[in-house]
């Protein structure tokens, strides 16, 4: 199951940023469908956030088509967003992670990695529009 | 007689209408008209002496108001075990019988309450690790909050009035207490109204506000609606009298380049000069209390004004 | 509700307990003593036919126990300092108050609970030190005869039950008047006195009008029983008082005010015929209070005290209801 967590001071509100752990945790695979939501007032104990904060961001999961709510049971996963397969993420992470270990050793520092990262993409788009 | 309002959706736990409470000299609380819908957690903000502890004693039927009516789960506060029932108040200073132990104070509640939940009581704070049988006087700040709010959940009030109850705990209390209190309206059947200082506890589970400033009731609604209608204005240093004709200017800062304004808009900010941006709940906060500020303060918000 | 009061009151009360066992102990020992003291004392002077002077050669008891009798005097003031004053004067003070009145009970059943029971433990216990002193002092009371005294009115029969009915209801009143414990302690006890000392000095004398008889100077003139004397005096043959003598007298008639035919007789000379003619023109008056008035008057003062209590719980009802809190 997923368990959240809201910071405060972020510019996001704290319903968006339940929506967006849930979908977060859906590209993971740590959600799938199928599986129940924590309840409002599971995530209320756990995050001490106003509760209809909690059913606004079911409420738009549902409008969205993700979740379903079933009466007496609880918000249930209908169907994963968008994008790619669930483990992606965290197939691409950790490959990512080993990228960033072999430029470590070769001495670069955080600033050259994030321009490479930057000329990358910005190449790779330029190939796109081409 | 109160006014109705225009088709209210839900029912209100809390209405009043030109609400006041003067002493011999000073005036604590002055043309108060507020609408608390049922079911919410709301913030009572604003400065030491503004009227909030005056306010939530006029709720509670502790004190009576000389100016105006008041509606408290729809009926007129009184000194009647029904009403008495129905609404819970923590003062700030915790009152508990400091040589009495929590589990005193539960039997208490059993002997003076018609339905009493001592046993959410007993849960709760074992659940916290609080000692049941020590002294209450000899607890930390912290856990007598903590028995305090319990033996008033207990009481399965409608609605929750509370004075500060945060301003002595750490930060894992607050989060502690917080998370009880939102369990609580969670299960259903309950409105709260919270005094404090800390906006980022309030900006968290809190979803309608008061702001009280100099007695007098600044902005009352849903926390998001006042947000969505206030925007801060940052353009060049120019005219703006246009804008302050239409929206209502709460605060400006002017220096020799720039023009920074908070509007409360009436509509549409219609001069591409500015650029329009969200206003979070502490910036609100800040600029409605920044307006009867003391010069000192006000200063600190509002620079070269005469620039 | 009652076990609140209870509760929070409970070291007080045991502590008040424990007090009265001792008292009770104390008295109930050195009682039996001395009423075998007494018992033996009147079959021995029936023996030697001196029972008329029993009074003023017999002391019942010691000193010690005495004055600690004596000292119930203070025990109703103790009710309201201890019981009374702090009572609504803490709940206002340490904000309790706001714990207690805004459970489902409201201030007035939580006054009517508080204050009854209190005033009932006020009246037990007041009531259980008066029996105990009256029982206590019954041979000292066949003795001297001075049970309607002041000092020793106040200790015996029922008054003490009235004063500290007072004493609690005055504690009370101050505390939810004043809402602070010390300011309230101080007005408890100087209402107390200054009640109980205008009633005993100004009122009680007055609650019947007082028996006056005038009798010849010879003849003297004891009233029966326990009386309590209220004047006593000699009047001239032209009916003026004389003063009481200081110094050289004769038949309590100061030297300078005897007629010239005891002049003589002031200087230690027995009577001449003509001075014993001349001082029968003398007369002497006592006023007082019959001893068959002593239950009249204990209930009279017992029913002032009870009104005043009735009063002042009544204006505790209305602040207490009335006033924010």
């Amino acid at each position: 199951m997923i368990s959240f967590r809201v910071e405060g001071r972020s510019v996001t509100p704290p319903y968006l940023q339940i929506i967006q752990q849930v979908k977060q945790a859906l590209r993971m695979g740590v959600l799938d469908v199928g599986d129940k939501l924590p309840t409002v007032r599971e995530v209320v104990a756990a995050t001490a956030i106003n509760p209809n904060t909690v059913l606004k961001a079911y409420r738009d999961l549902e409008r969205e088509g993700l979740v379903e709510a079933r009466a007496g049971h609880g918000t249930f996963v209908r169907h994963r967003p968008p994008g790619p397969p669930p483990g992606t993420h965290s197939r691409l992470g950790r490959s990512l992670a080993r990228w960033v270990a072999e430029a470590r050793e070769a001495g670069l520092d955080d600033d050259s990695m994030e321009s490479l990262l930057r000329v990358a993409l910005r190449a790779d788009t330029e190939e796109e529009i081409a | 007689m109160i006014p109705r309002q225009v088709v209210p959706e839900v029912a209100a736990a809390i209405r009043t209408s030109g609400l006041g409470k003067r002493y011999r000299r000073v005036t604590a609380l002055s043309d108060c008209t507020i609408t608390v819908p049922e079911g919410r957690i709301c913030a009572l903000i604003g400065p030491n002496g503004a009227g909030k502890t005056t306010l939530l004693r006029l709720l509670a039927g502790l004190t009576r108001p000389t100016a105006g009516e008041l509606a408290v789960n729809g009926g007129i506060p009184r000194q009647e075990p029904a009403f008495l029932a129905s609404i819970g108040f923590l003062a700030q200073e915790i009152p508990l019988y400091r040589r009495l132990s929590a589990a005193d104070h539960i039997r208490a509640g059993t002997h003076l309450n018609p339905c009493w939940d001592g046993e959410s009581v007993r849960e709760r704070l074992t659940a916290l690790t609080i000692p049941l049988d020590r002294a209450v006087g000899r607890l930390s700040g912290g856990q007598r909050a903590q028995v305090a709010l319990a033996l008033t959940l207990a009481k399965r009030p409608r609605l929750l009035l509370l004075d500060e109850p945060v301003a002595a705990l750490d930060p894992l209390a607050r989060r502690n207490f917080l998370a009880i209190l939102a369990d609580a309206v969670a299960a259903g059947g309950l409105t709260v109204v919270m005094s404090s200082h800390l906006v980022a506890d309030l900006e968290r589970v809190c979803d309608h506000m008061i702001m009280l400033a100099a007695a007098r009731v600044q902005l009352c609604g849903d926390i998001e609606e006042l947000l969505a209608e206030h925007q801060l204005l940052v353009g060049p240093r120019k005219d703006t009298a246009a804008i302050e004709r239409d929206h209502r200017v709460v605060q400006v800062t002017r220096t020799p380049r720039q023009t920074t304004m908070l509007v409360r808009r009436g509509g549409p900010v219609i001069d591409p000069a500015f650029e329009a941006s969200d206003v979070g709940l502490e910036e609100l906060v800040l600029a409605y209390l920044g307006q009867d500020a003391p010069p000192a303060l006000a200063h600190l918000t509002s620079i070269g004004d005469n620039q | 509700m009652s076990w609140l009061v209870w509760r929070l009151h409970r070291t007080q009360l045991y502590i008040a307990a424990a007090l009265l066992a001792a008292l009770t102990v104390l008295l109930l020992v050195t009682g039996v003593q001395m009423a075998s003291q007494y018992h033996s004392a009147l079959t021995a002077c029936a023996v030697s036919h001196s029972c008329a002077s029993l009074s003023s050669t017999l002391f019942l008891g010691s000193h010690a126990v005495g004055f600690l009798v004596i000292m119930t005097l203070g025990v109703p003031a103790l009710f309201g300092l201890f019981w009374g004053a702090p009572l609504v004067a803490s709940e206002f003070e340490t904000g309790t108050g706001q714990f207690a009145w805004l459970q489902s009970v409201t201030r007035k059943r939580w006054l009517a609970v508080t204050a009854g029971e209190m005033l009932l433990a006020a009246a037990v216990w007041g009531g259980a030190v008066s029996a105990l002193v009256t029982w206590w002092s019954g041979p000292d009371n066949a003795l001297q005869l001075d049970q309607f005294k002041p000092g020793r009115f106040d200790i015996m029969g029922i008054v003490p039950v009235g004063y500290a009915l007072f004493a609690m209801a005055l504690g009370l009143c101050a505390g939810a008047l004043l809402r602070r414990t010390l300011p309230a302690l101080a007005v408890t006890l100087a209402g107390f006195f200054v009640a109980r000392t205008v009633v005993t000095l100004w009122l009680r004398p007055h609650y019947m009008s007082a028996v006056t008889v005038t009798y010849k100077l010879f003849s003297g003139y004891t009233p029966a029983g326990s009386y309590w004397q209220l004047a006593q005096g000699i009047l001239n043959p032209a009916g003026q008082l004389v003063p009481a003598p200081n110094g050289a007298e004769f038949d309590g008639v100061p030297v300078g005010y005897l007629p010239f035919a005891c002049a003589a007789a002031g200087r230690g000379v027995p009577p001449t015929a003509s001075c014993r003619q001349a001082l029968a023109a003398f007369h002497g008056f006592i006023t007082y209070q019959p001893a068959s008035r002593y239950w009249a008057f204990q209930g009279i003062e017992t029913g002032i005290f009870v009104a005043l209590a009735a009063v002042l719980i009544a204006v505790t009802a209305v602040v207490l209801l009335r006033r924010d809190v």
